[in-house]
């Protein structure tokens, strides 16, 4: 067995050795931009892709190859940054991560259509000579990626400390008004430092690809997922810290699959983000303190006046919405419906996310868990549809609560990272969890939507439904940020210090506004699995978390009437776009740009 | 899409209105998909489109009744899948659905099919649940049930191996499949040595096959698709580990041969389609599909053909009613079919049995049949 935990340590930081080359680039962003860069995994394909069709149609030799990938990969994060970043200077610290969002939706979709979505070869390049370690084999390509991770993680900690150009990267990361009143050229340290990056991004995907023998357009998010993990581990902005995380994260991968099986890989990683987080938030290797100057107090989400609107418009168009079905368009109905159960997500995510300024990435968790509970009430325990949906409102409650509890005393990017492992953690206890969710299986068969007798399984009926409850949760949310309650949200979230002084305990009132959203999220998700009638550990993935966050930002935070007009947007956009055939998605990406690009406040302001 | 392949579709579109307009006579009979064509399942509308286009170019000129399909792009999303059923079912010129790709996208959209009496026909739908969603789910998927005790039966049978290490992905598909093949295997007096269920989009096996190692089994059983086999094939390879390697038919593609190179050699995979197989069917559609893209045709491209060709024998058999096709199902006998020989559903089940399978082996970089 001793041989067997050697090879599980080889595999470790053979693993580790691939992650580290996206962590670096990661970590380098952050260093400078303080930004999570979500097109980073995006980035990886479009370098790997370059890769491909350079050695495809010009045959280039590896030093060329890698060369035009550099070269691309550069000019993509210089684009990156020219779009995402700089126009967005000074707007709120949520927006650019939102166009990074977009920008990777765009860079995926244009792969996508340039190279159509069928996996690839990638010739191997590298010598095929492998060495016998201990059960298993490292071969050239191994070494390869190891070299080029340590030397650039070196060449970059040289760079930071030793050079001019480096220290007004520092100097910028630390606190870029300052730095560019003493001269630095705050635009063109930032450029250098997303083409660095990116560069390096776009080596690893085409070294990779190599390493694999494959490239598809699917892969960007998941390396970006695995890099931002292993950047926590190794501490926000710290590169060297994020190989030595890289491999940290390999290796835990690695003794995880040894422990307990292939299909606990992932939510070892996650717990490890979370453990990482609650006890050494700064990251393995940086000195004990308290967090970082990140959360500058008020900045996070932007200061707009919100656009108000006037209580007869809102009046009329519920009475609007609530005579819609009477046009008889199931179809337009049913948009309607879907926009009306991410709208209560929205709710939820803009009470959370808006008024308290904890930033959730894992939302969709919650409307896995509303869309079990309610299911599995009828379904095993025969509860009728009209009781199981309240009740899976209230287990959501409590159960989304608890799990974000040890979140509750981090802030700004940490608690959005945070929630993006909580999320994955639920999605994957869901999975392995086969007794009482029936893993991957999924649950079938969920009854349809009634009420006492009342069938809503049609689409009218289920609109209907949802506008009613929609409209219930609305008014109560609104009430409770008129009330002393909002006000004390709002005074936890625009200065978490300033409220503790004034005896107000952040914890506590964190824990009612995840209890009032989890619940609204509860509901939602429950409604949403009696529609379907079929729900399974993939249903509410993590593409639906970051769309729900897209939707609260766009509606403006904390707004409650730009949740829903966000949902209702966000929701029908893809529909309308429908006759754009294949370039749908791609266009939905760059509307969702400019959008934020023109009102990064959100549509209707910031409450 | 490469300009050669725009070029072709173009050149398609027109030769198709060229057709319609010479056939004036004839109906043109609507089917709605339901598939992805963005997103992490593209390639797989892409290889349908393909498919769809190359049946229709064959039975449509000849027809009756003409069909024309509406491809509707839902990202394997059950969000997109519900909004697109209730457009088909509201569109009156749809007679049958076609799709979707995954089980939560097509099983979302059941209720509202049943609701409306239209039949949704999911051909890659092998979800043991899909078809219990009410009497207008229907499939020609390949049913695990039967498929898996074929392949038990290659390794232990065929190959005389007695414990086996099963590496599955963990979705719906790969878990009822890995349940079967256990059961199968038990009855046929070999033993599942280790079980080992991936994710989807995972690229590392080096520690799952550690374990597989240390379970001693003598052969390694696949449950997979061919791109994630080609990367656990090669990674088995370069931990040197000797045993046989047994595939589902999933795993057969000539992509398999592409990502995995030369590791993928001896490699021993069933299916339900073979280009070299003589029969007539396969002959004339991988004579076709070859002559119209310049490649080799999988298993996913069989099965989106054979679905085509028999939406429109139901269509001109039956007539070109939601209802008429409803009937025409329960009562069609013997379509031609590439993957089955001849096409029947049982009424109860509403699903086809009776899939023919081949046992292949790659062997320099080719399948080959196995004997």
């Amino acid at each position: 067995m001793g041989g067997a935990w050697f090879d599980y340590t080889v595999n470790g930081f053979v693993i580790g050795n691939i992650y580290a080359l996206l962590a670096v680039g990661l970590a380098l962003i952050y260093g400078v931009a303080n930004l999570v860069n979500f097109a980073h995994g995006s980035v990886y394909v479009v370098g790997a892709y370059v890769g491909w069709a350079a050695i495809t149609y010009l045959d280039t030799p590896l030093p060329v190859t890698l060369l035009c990938v550099v070269a691309v990969s550069a000019l993509v994060g210089v684009g990156i940054e020219r779009i995402g970043l700089r126009p967005l200077h000074g707007s709120s610290r949520i927006a650019p991560l939102l166009a990074t969002i977009g920008i990777a939706l765009v860079l995926d979709q244009v792969v996508q259509l340039v190279f159509t979505p069928d996996p690839r070869a990638v010739p191997m390049q590298v010598p095929e000579w492998r060495v016998a370690v201990g059960g298993g084999t490292i071969g050239a390509l191994d070494l390869l990626i190891a070299g080029i991770g340590l030397t650039s993680a070196v060449v970059l900690y040289g760079f930071l400390r030793f050079t001019k150009l480096g220290w007004a990267v520092r100097a910028t990361a630390q606190d870029s008004d300052a730095a560019q009143q003493m001269g630095v050229d705050v635009n063109r340290v930032n450029m250098a430092v997303f083409a660095i990056a990116s560069a390096l991004s776009g080596v690893s995907g085409v070294l990779v690809g190599m390493y694999y023998n494959q490239i598809s357009t699917a892969m960007s998010f998941e390396a970006t997922l695995k890099g931002i993990v292993a950047l926590i581990i190794g501490g926000l902005g710290n590169v060297p810290g994020a190989i030595a995380g890289s491999l940290i994260l390999g290796l835990t991968e690695s003794y995880g699959i040894a422990l307990f099986g292939t299909s606990y890989r992932n939510l070892f990683a996650f717990v490890l983000l979370i453990a990482m987080l609650v006890w050494r938030p700064n990251g393995l290797f940086a000195a004990r303190r308290a967090l970082p100057p990140e959360p500058m107090t008020g900045t996070f989400i932007a200061r707009s006046r919100p656009v108000v609107v006037p209580r007869w418009a809102v009046a009329a168009l519920v009475v609007a919405a609530a005579l819609l079905p009477l046009l008889g368009q199931p179809y337009l109905l049913q948009i309607g419906a879907n926009s009306l159960m991410y709208a209560m997500l929205a709710l939820s995510l803009t009470l959370v996310a808006g008024t308290v300024g904890q930033v959730s990435l894992g939302h969709a968790a919650l409307l896995a868990i509303g869309g079990y509970a309610s299911g599995l009430l009828a379904m095993d325990a025969g509860w009728p549809v009209a009781l199981s949906i309240p009740a899976a409102g209230l287990v959501t409650a409590a159960l989304g609560t608890l799990l974000v509890f040890p979140a509750f005393r981090l802030t700004g990017h940490y608690v959005s990272i945070a929630t993006l492992g909580i999320g994955e953690i639920v999605s994957l206890v869901i999975l392995n969890w086969t007794g009482l969710t029936r893993g991957a299986i999924g649950l079938g068969g969920i009854p349809p939507l009634e009420v006492f007798g009342f069938d809503l399984g049609s689409v009218e009926g289920t609109y209907w439904l949802c506008l009613a409850v929609l409209v219930l949760l609305a008014l109560l949310q609104l009430r409770l940020l008129r009330s002393h309650l909002g006000r004390t949200w709002r005074a936890i979230r625009d200065d978490p210090v300033a409220a503790r002084s004034y005896g107000v305990s952040g914890d506590r009132y964190k824990a009612l506004a995840f209890g009032f959203g989890g619940f609204a999220a509860g509901i939602s998700g429950a409604i949403t699995a009696h529609v379907y009638s079929y729900i399974n550990h993939e249903t509410f993935g993590a593409s639906i978390s970051i769309l729900a966050l897209t939707m609260v930002i766009l509606g403006g935070l904390g707004n409650v009437a730009g949740a829903v007009l966000g949902a209702t947007l966000l929701i029908a956009l893809p529909e309308a776009f429908r006759f754009l055939a294949e370039y749908r998605i791609l266009i939905y990406g760059i509307v969702l740009l400019l959008l934020i690009r023109f009102r990064p406040q959100g549509l209707m302001g910031t409450v | 899409m490469t300009p050669l392949r725009r070029r072709s579709l173009l050149a398609g579109l027109v030769a198709g209105a060229a057709a319609t307009r010479r056939a004036a006579a004839a109906e043109t009979i609507h089917v709605g998909v339901s598939g992805p064509l963005t997103g992490p399942n593209a390639q797989y509308g892409a290889q349908w489109k393909d498919a769809f286009d190359l049946a229709l170019a064959e039975v449509n000129p000849a027809a009756q009744r003409q069909i024309q399909y509406v491809f509707e792009d839902s990202q394997s999303d059950p969000r997109q899948s519900v909004a697109i059923a209730q457009k088909f079912v509201n569109d009156q010129r749809i007679v049958m659905e076609l799709g979707d790709f995954s089980s939560p996208a097509s099983m979302a959209a059941s209720p509202i099919y049943q609701r409306a009496k239209l039949v949704q026909f999911g051909f890659t739908n092998s979800h043991p649940d899909f078809t219990k969603g009410g009497d207008y789910m229907w499939s020609n998927s390949i049913s695990q049930a039967e498929e898996q005790p074929q392949l038990a039966d290659f390794a232990i049978a065929g190959l005389g191996k007695r414990r086996l290490g099963v590496i599955h992905l963990n979705t719906d598909w790969g878990v009822t499949s890995k349940n079967l093949f256990a059961a199968a295997a038990k009855e046929k007096g070999a033993e599942v040595a280790a079980a080992e269920g991936f994710l989807p989009g995972e690229r590392d096996f080096r520690s799952t096959l550690v374990r597989i190692r240390d379970s001693n089994p003598d052969c390694i059983v696949l449950l997979a698709y061919y791109a994630d086999a080609a990367t656990i094939v090669r990674q088995i390879r370069t931990l040197g580990l000797p045993q046989a390697i047994v595939a589902v038919s999933s795993v057969y593609s000539p992509k398999l041969l592409e990502l995995g190179g030369d590791a993928v050699n001896g490699v021993h995979v069933i299916t339900t389609f073979f280009p070299d197989e003589p029969r007539a069917e396969v002959q004339r559609f991988v004579a076709a599909f070859r002559a119209k893209y310049n490649r080799e045709p999988d298993t996913f491209n069989a099965t989106a053909y054979d679905t085509m060709i028999l939406a429109s024998t139901l269509v001109n058999q039956f007539g070109a009613t939601r209802a008429a096709v409803r009937e025409g199902l329960a009562k069609v006998r013997g379509v031609p079919s590439v993957v089955f020989g001849s096409m029947q559903f049982d009424p109860n089940t509403r699903r086809v049995e009776g899939a023919r399978y081949k046992r292949l082996v790659v062997k320099d970089g080719r399948f080959t049949l196995w004997s």
